[in-house]
């Protein structure tokens, strides 16, 4: 258990779904910083909330940060985008390209966080939003730090609902730079997401 | 802030927003620290509030009505217009940082005698709904403290870095200078001592006793001086990161037999003999032999130094998993309390007073140190029951790969 089964088209659909939304959000952050800027999620999954928090841990003993917002309407609960720490600063850091040497990410530099977390998870929100032909009103993005475990603590929610899970590629000055985007489903949700999933797959 | 607390969502959108200017929500949006206004669904601006008409010097009834592309011609097509059609059409909120989007607003504060300036501007797009009408609000914080704040951290964080590189830089010549000074002095002191030995030893014909003890004097001492001068050549090499390692298997048991036959003689003058208890056959370390062998030098020198007469000093190995322990027992007076604390650092002996009865350069141990370390091992010292001191290295025993 702790994982929802869901079939091999299923899966295809909503990855490309997803991918289609990152890579207009990447055309927004390239055209920002000008620079090429590549996003991609090679892997979807739905999880339970402490299966998905354990799975952060093992994947990554070091602390995360990132950006939180979160939802309302369709969906209830938070989106996160997140990284290990160290690479929330490459990240940033490439991106504004005028550094500060110092070993964390300085008040303006957290606001840019922001700014590109916020540019990724409305574009998955309003993927998913589609998806479900509802409306999701997301809030302004924070940001965030801890441990995967902490970070979803801080979530509010039935220990039934599920996470979709997803790993994002972050393709920056050739370097590949892996995260996580996180959207909290409740049951019903799920439930709407599927049938909404299998509808628009038979129409496909 | 925004009007009436009740009319605020737990995301801080406002439900409702007053539209006359003369109204008290008007005159509380008047009094806000930030730029503040509102967009209808037909992307016309409907409110103003006074922080905008200070800092765009366009008065509210010049902007209220207009359209938001008629009153900012150059941010058509940006993507400031894009959050906000984003706002109206799908209800997203966005963010615009500062840092990757200089300067949104064309909006400046006038600073005393009379200059303008651009402000720094983080801005916020959120969606708002009342009575079935979308909105959007646009709310603009200045953030030039913030940045000029960030710039000074910026300046002093490479000013640091600077300075760094520069102390560095002075250690780094420093040990140049060392390391080279010290071999200048090795070679005539090698010829020094050649031609002392030479005289000592009587083959330029036989001393007046009274000659023997000063030229024996003189090569006690040049010995010693040699001694100081290879320390110091050792050290200016580990702080500089020169001293070479060629690391590999060795066979600890040869090692340890080679050690005690080469501080067979030493012991003697102290009358004190090694025992190295049993070591398993074939125990293989991953070292480096030539500097295994200095620091076991230096550990079973120090142990006969510091032994009573006629006393042994034990050599055991232990392993411990992947590691192995080598101790060096003496039955001495042990460790002075207050020197423990600072027995691995450079020209520490016990008392000044014992350097002249025991020798050595006060350098050994901190170059054991350095070597250990740079093994991957670790060096201690242990106060057993009873009398004396144990000296151990902890090293890596060597794995097939």
């Amino acid at each position: 258990m702790g994982m929802l089964e869901i079939t091999d088209l299923q899966r295809d659909y909503i990855t490309e779904v997803l991918n289609i939304s990152m890579g207009s959000a990447a055309a927004v952050l390239s055209e920002m910083v000008d620079e090429e800027v590549s996003l991609s999620v090679p892997e979807v999954d739905f999880l339970q909330r402490s299966v998905a928090a354990n799975k952060f841990d093992q994947a990554n003993a070091a602390r995360m940060s990132g950006v939180t917002q979160a939802m309302t309407g369709a969906l209830t609960g938070d989106a996160l985008l997140m990284f290990p720490e160290e690479k929330t600063l490459s990240i940033v850091r490439i991106l504004l390209g005028d550094t500060v040497p110092v070993e964390s990410l300085t008040e303006m530099e957290q606001e840019a966080m922001c700014e590109i977390g916020n540019i990724i998870l409305n574009s998955v929100v309003s993927s998913v939003a589609d998806l479900l032909k509802k409306e999701i009103v997301s809030s302004l993005p924070r940001f965030i730090k801890g441990t995967g475990n902490e970070l979803f603590s801080v979530e509010t929610g039935d220990e039934d609902d599920l996470v979709m899970f997803l790993k994002v590629d972050f393709g920056l000055e050739s370097q590949s730079i892996n995260g996580y985007v996180t959207l909290m489903l409740n049951v019903d949700s799920l439930h709407d997401f599927i049938s909404q999933l299998d509808e628009q797959i038979s129409a496909a | 802030m925004l009007p009436d607390a009740s009319h605020i969502n737990r995301y801080g959108e406002a439900e409702i927003i007053a539209s006359p200017a003369d109204h008290l929500f008007g005159k509380v949006l008047d009094l806000s620290e930030n730029g503040l206004f509102l967009v209808d669904s037909e992307r016309k601006i409907i409110l103003w509030n006074e922080w905008m008409v200070q800092a765009s010097s366009l008065k509210r009834e010049d902007v209220v009505g207009s359209a938001f592309v008629d009153v900012f011609p150059a941010l058509k097509g940006r993507r400031v217009e894009t959050v906000i059609n984003a706002a109206l059409d799908t209800r997203t909120a966005s963010l615009l940082s500062r840092s990757l989007n200089k300067a949104i607003f064309p909006l400046y504060f006038s600073e005393i005698g009379g200059e303008q300036q651009r402000i720094e501007q983080s801005v916020t797009v959120k969606p708002i709904q009342s009575e079935g009408h979308d909105y959007c609000l646009v709310q603009i914080t200045d953030v030039t403290p913030m940045v000029q704040r960030e710039d000074v951290l910026r300046v002093l964080a490479k000013e640091a870095e600077e300075a760094l590189q520069e102390a560095e830089e002075a250690s780094r010549f420093k040990s140049e200078f060392t390391s080279t000074v010290s071999h200048e002095l090795r070679t005539p002191l090698t010829s020094i001592r050649g031609s002392l030995g030479l005289i000592a030893s009587g083959v330029m014909g036989t001393l007046k006793p009274e000659i023997g003890r000063l030229i024996a004097i003189a090569c006690n001492n040049t010995e010693r001086l040699l001694f100081l001068i290879n320390d110091i050549l050792d050290i200016s090499k580990i702080e500089s990161g020169k001293m070479d390692f060629v690391m590999g298997p060795v066979d600890l048991k040869v090692v340890l037999l080679q050690s005690i036959e080469a501080n067979q003689a030493y012991g003697e003058q102290y009358e004190v003999k090694y025992h190295l208890n049993d070591v398993v056959d074939g125990t293989t370390v991953y070292a480096d032999t030539d500097r295994l062998m200095q620091v076991l030098n230096n550990l079973l020198s120090n142990a006969a130094k510091f032994s009573p007469k006629g006393v042994e000093v034990d050599i055991n190995v232990i392993r411990k998993d992947e590691m192995i322990r080598i101790e060096v027992r003496d039955y001495g007076s042990g460790i002075p309390e207050q020197f423990k604390s600072r027995i691995f650092e450079k020209f520490s002996q016990a008392d000044g007073s014992d350097t002249r009865q025991v020798g050595g350069t006060g350098l050994g141990l901190n170059i054991s140190k350095a070597i250990v370390e740079q093994m991957s091992g670790v060096i201690g010292f242990n106060v057993p029951e009873g009398q004396g001191t144990i000296f151990y290295i902890d090293i890596c025993l060597f794995k097939e790969t």
